[in-house]
């Protein structure tokens, strides 16, 4: 019966053979190894002293900072001197990252897809005008003669889709494998807080763009910042920039920009929306460029926020920097993501300042963060809960994984699991915190664990396989057996008196039939869409376990092996005897060397059970 | 107490959670053989107070107008000249009002006088934001900060004693509508993935669950708390959802009325279910007609079946349904043919015990506010007051809503 925690059992164990004097002092060594300071700590911005860094503080930086490390790794970072390592991790020019590579292109965009249509219907309307759209001509007799282009509208509508899932594969990856950890946690925040969505972006190079402009400032100047986000095309599209015009601004860009971008709510009103507005009218993008059309920009005078002139985008967002609310808005949100849902007045206010006082720059502000003891609080320690993406990323980087497992599949994980990459829910991005948690997301979260460690055998990738989709399966099935488009596309077992009126709707016209477009659309995604690459995680958990620093005799030996590789709160001395008793009922052994040879599967199910735990969400 | 169908419907379920274990599919399939007749005897000793609440929220902001529209109004489409929904497209209620084009399912309800509209809905300085104004409408407090959700606020004034699955939230994630300070809200959306993944050897092992006393912080508390909820919530739940099976064409979007309905079919003890039409998919900025139609039509079509397939149980009497949006759009189209973020909405209430008409005061289309926007006529608590009061029976709303509010006699 273990009654503390295996990391200070040990420590007890080996300062007692060094030196009995070392007795007098255990509450403070104790203190030394953990990564929570002193009680006062919360709120406290002075940077923690070199001589209290130790591997449970360098674990807690690279959770937060990045996605986890390997043992091996946080020992190295320990070593480190903490300033040093954190200037490096918020201003990372000078950090080799040449082993990552550029995103695949599939190529499967041309310049007839520019610009598309907003809506089904609208492609069909234009095609009805000009006599073609997305660059396909009406057929000029026979049935369903505007088939083509709904079909070429909904080749793209599937095509952009998987090629943005594709994307999301390849940031994770990048998650994995960079150098640069803060880097793509920091964009990760960016995307979170400028959040567009690619169900209304529809362009996979738009999303691109962004998650770039994301990476190479996002430790920058929030200025410059802010105006590539304002001059973005996934963000002008997203935000309808194309239907702001003088005489006729939209709204929607000026409201989030102040709302959720830089202010927060309560610190501007209606008009300043409206006067806000018509500055940025006349600024669209033309594929993937920005562009401003001078005939439809209102360059007459607004008020704005107190201020009158002829603004232009620019000048709006210059005004809204001015804000004293604006740095302590943006600071928090950081904090928020990187330390703790509960910041005091106090501490917004002084972040506030200095996000302010350097100039909006925000490497300075993660540097002080980062040193600060209220980061090493115990508030602030093993307190975090995990979002989706850290989750997966850091399981995998934790477990030593080099590259990201196409089993399971990362975008039907972190579906399941609440946080889509390019898919965040609204504008206002993902809630965080606890809003990550429900019953169900904690079982799929142990569910994960267990698609890692035991890869589902009948995986069937959905970027090949439209599984229910739209019933493209069946409309592919009744086609090959012979059935006209009409019938083919007809909904089964419906009886027609208890028929919703959607389902009845879905094949009405004559012109086109939107189902049949639906099928042909993924056929032909599919040829353009280069497929995902599916290996496993590959994993040795025997290996793993045997190869660490302590000796591993014994089942509670590969708990604690495991636990302190993978948590940042431990489960109970509780729990980990049950968790002990579990392998040696598998193993049928106390005696881990003589179970080598065939403990891997056993290995296996204790490491699904220990990360179902609901303590390894906390980081 | 230990006699209700209830209580024996929750032992059964725990029960065959359990042989689950045991004999893996086979056994499940046959425990489930049993439900319906299960949910038909237990729905006759039905109480007044065993009434259920359903409340549908549709994100982003439905366009009222162009849902309900009031074309005998010529003001109508003169604000709406090209969106606009023209009378021959409409489906008429009456001689002045006129359901989207889809909406047969409304329309049905209607004419059995089982659906009430209320007119007019909003509250005092209205917030355009959508996030902003949903909080409100979520926590029932407008211009005010509260953490917890007016529908948790309900279950811990109704039930302070607490108790196992008396709210479910069919969604992703939380809303915060269903914030409790005395339940654990069951919030999921796949009733086919609310489920451990295990093998018979892993199984057992999910059973244990921390004590929270031992927790190191409050994260590591809270979770606690949801992990307790998953395991005892997840197998009733399954079961419910594998163990429903039902005639009736929820439509396209089903809108998670289709879980509800199983839970219900089950007997599960809950007495507020939650879901939303999500993602903000009701804010029409742009070329709005299509699409906002067309989602019309998913609502009408899943409330109308979900209604039906109540009936179908037995468990019309038990279920009224409530619909709103955080704010309507703006009076006038925009120049997208789209519309922009507006005020006053209509409130929808559905079900069988339902006094069906038109309930408040339709907001003029002409005497605009300053900005455009319609005037608001009816506090939208005043609705979820008479659910509170009229139809769960609980005649404190106001010590849930924080005010005395007039309610509507949508109840008889």
């Amino acid at each position: 019966m273990r009654l503390m925690p295996p990391a200070h059992f040990k420590f007890l164990i080996k300062s007692l053979a060094v030196t009995a004097a070392l007795l007098c002092s255990i509450n403070g060594a104790l203190a030394a190894e953990t990564c929570s300071g002193g009680a006062d700590w919360a709120g406290d911005l002075t940077p923690i002293s070199k001589t209290g860094w130790n591997p449970a503080r360098a674990a807690h930086l690279i959770e937060r900072a990045g996605f986890g490390e390997t043992p091996e790794g946080i020992a190295a970072l320990s070593q480190r001197d903490p300033a040093q390592l954190v200037h490096d991790l918020v201003a990372p020019a000078n950090v080799d990252n040449s082993q990552l590579t550029a995103f695949d292109e599939s190529g499967i965009f041309d310049p007839s897809l520019d610009p598309f249509p907003a809506t089904r219907p609208a492609a069909t309307d234009l095609a009805k005008e000009k006599g073609e759209a997305l660059g396909v001509k009406i057929k000029p007799a026979g049935n369903r003669r505007l088939q083509p282009v709904v079909d070429r509208f909904f080749y793209w509508l599937r095509a952009s889709r998987l090629e943005t899932q594709r994307l999301g594969n390849w940031w994770a990856n990048r998650m994995l494998t960079t150098n640069r950890p803060l880097e793509e946690k920091m964009a990760l925040f960016w995307h979170g807080h400028f959040a567009n969505s690619e169900d209304k972006v529809r362009d996979y190079r738009k999303m691109l763009k962004q998650v770039q402009l994301f990476q190479s400032k996002g430790l920058g100047d929030f200025r410059d910042l802010l105006i590539g986000v304002a001059q973005d095309p996934a963000m002008l599209r997203y935000l309808d920039a194309g239907v702001n015009v003088k005489g006729a601004p939209n709204e929607n860009f000026a409201r989030e920009i102040m709302e959720l971008f830089t202010m927060g709510p309560g610190n501007y009103t209606e008009p300043d929306i409206r006067e806000g507005a018509r500055a940025f009218t006349g600024w669209n993008f033309d594929g993937i460029k920005f562009v401003v059309n001078a005939e439809r920009h209102d360059a007459s005078e607004k008020s704005f926020l107190g201020q009158r002139g002829n603004f232009d985008g620019v000048q709006v967002i210059d005004i809204i920097l001015k804000q004293p609310v604006t740095a302590e808005f943006v600071a928090q949100k950081i904090y928020r993501f990187f330390v703790r849902d509960d910041i005091s007045p106090e501490l917004r206010k002084k972040l506030g300042d200095v996000l302010r006082n350097n100039k909006y720059q925000i490497a300075p502000l993660l540097e002080t963060i980062f040193l600060s003891r209220d980061f090493y609080a115990a508030a602030s320690c093993g307190t975090h809960i995990k979002s989706p993406v850290e989750l997966v990323v850091s399981t995998y980087k934790k477990l030593g994984l080099r590259i990201l497992p196409g089993v399971p599949d990362f975008y039907e994980t972190t579906t399941a699991l609440g946080q889509i990459l390019f898919w965040p829910p609204t504008v206002a991005g993902w809630a965080q915190g606890r809003s990550w948690m429900t019953p169900a997301l904690l079982i799929e979260r142990g569910n994960f664990a267990r698609d890692v460690v035991f890869p589902d055998v009948g995986f069937v990738p959905h970027d090949r396989n439209p599984g229910r989709l739209f019933d493209i399966l069946q409309v592919s099935e009744k086609l090959a057996r012979g059935l006209d488009i009409t019938s083919a596309t007809m909904p089964d077992d419906k009886d027609k008196d208890t028929m919703a009126a959607s389902t009845m709707n879905a094949d009405r016209d004559e012109e086109f039939n939107t189902h049949y477009g639906s099928y042909r659309g993924w056929q032909m995604a599919l040829e353009r869409v280069k497929p995902l690459p599916r290996h496993t995680a590959s994993l040795d958990l025997t290996k793993l376990v045997l190869s660490s620093k302590s000796p591993v005799k014994t089942p509670a030996d590969v708990v604690d092996v495991l636990v302190d590789r993978m948590f940042a709160v431990p489960p109970s001395p509780a729990t980990r005897e049950r968790l002990a008793q579990f392998l040696e009922k598998e193993i049928g052994t106390k005696d881990i060397a003589a179970a080598q040879s065939y403990m891997e599967e056993s290995l296996r199910s204790l490491l699904h059970v220990i990360l179902s735990q609901p303590e390894y969400q906390l980081g | 107490m230990t006699h209700s169908p209830l209580f024996i419907s929750r032992r059964r379920f725990l029960g065959a959670g359990a042989s689950a274990v045991v004999l893996g599919a086979a056994g499940e399939g046959l425990s489930f053989g049993m439900m319906p007749s299960l949910a038909r005897a237990a729905a006759e000793t039905q109480k007044a107070n065993d009434r259920i609440l359903v409340v549908l929220e549709l994100s982003g902001a439905n366009d009222g107008l162009n849902t309900l529209v009031p074309y005998a109004d010529d003001a109508y489409y003169k604000l709406r000249p090209h969106i606009g929904i023209p009378q021959k497209k409409l489906i008429k209620l009456d001689d002045h009002f006129g359901l989207s084009g889809g909406m047969k399912g409304f329309e049905q309800l209607f004419k059995d006088g089982k659906l009430a509209v209320v007119h007019g809905c909003g509250y005092d300085q209205p917030n355009f934001s959508h996030f902003t104004s949903m909080v409100y409408w979520q926590t029932a407090a407008p211009n005010s900060g509260q953490a917890l959700g007016w529908v948790g606020r309900l279950a811990d004034n109704m039930r302070p004693e607490g108790g196992a699955n008396l709210i479910v939230n069919i969604d992703d994630s939380q809303s915060l509508a269903v914030n409790s300070s005395r339940h654990t809200p069951v919030v999921f959306n796949d009733p086919e993935r609310f489920m451990r993944k295990g093998d018979a050897v892993t199984r057992p092992e999910f059973q244990h669950v921390e004590d929270s006393g031992t927790a190191q912080n409050a994260s590591q508390k809270f979770l606690t708390g949801v992990a307790i909820s998953a395991r005892d919530a997840s197998t009733q739940v399954r079961e419910a959802w594998t163990g429903y099976k039902t005639p009736v064409d929820y439509g396209i979007i089903p809108l998670g009325l289709n879980k509800v309905a199983a839970l219900i079919a089950a007997n599960m003890p809950t007495r507020f279910y939650y879901t939303s039409y999500p993602h903000n998919a009701f804010d029409t900025h742009v070329h709005q007609g299509d699409t906002h139609a067309r989602q019309l039509t998913y609502v009408s079509d899943a409330v109308a079946a979900f209604l039906r397939d109540m009936e179908r149980i037995g468990r019309g009497d038990d279920v009224s349904v409530l619909i709103f949006s955080e704010f309507g759009r703006r009076a006038a189209e925009n120049t997208s043919l789209g519309t922009d973020h507006g005020t006053a909405n209509l409130m929808f209430v559905a079900g069988k015990s339902v006094k069906g008409g038109h309930f408040g005061t339709p907001s003029s289309l002409t005497a605009l506010m300053p900005d455009g926007n319609l005037q608001y006529t009816v506090d939208f608590r005043r609705v979820y007051a008479t659910m509170i009061e009229g139809w769960l029976q609980h005649k404190d709303s106001a010590a849930v809503l924080r005010d005395k509010f007039e309610t509507f006699p949508i109840f008889t």
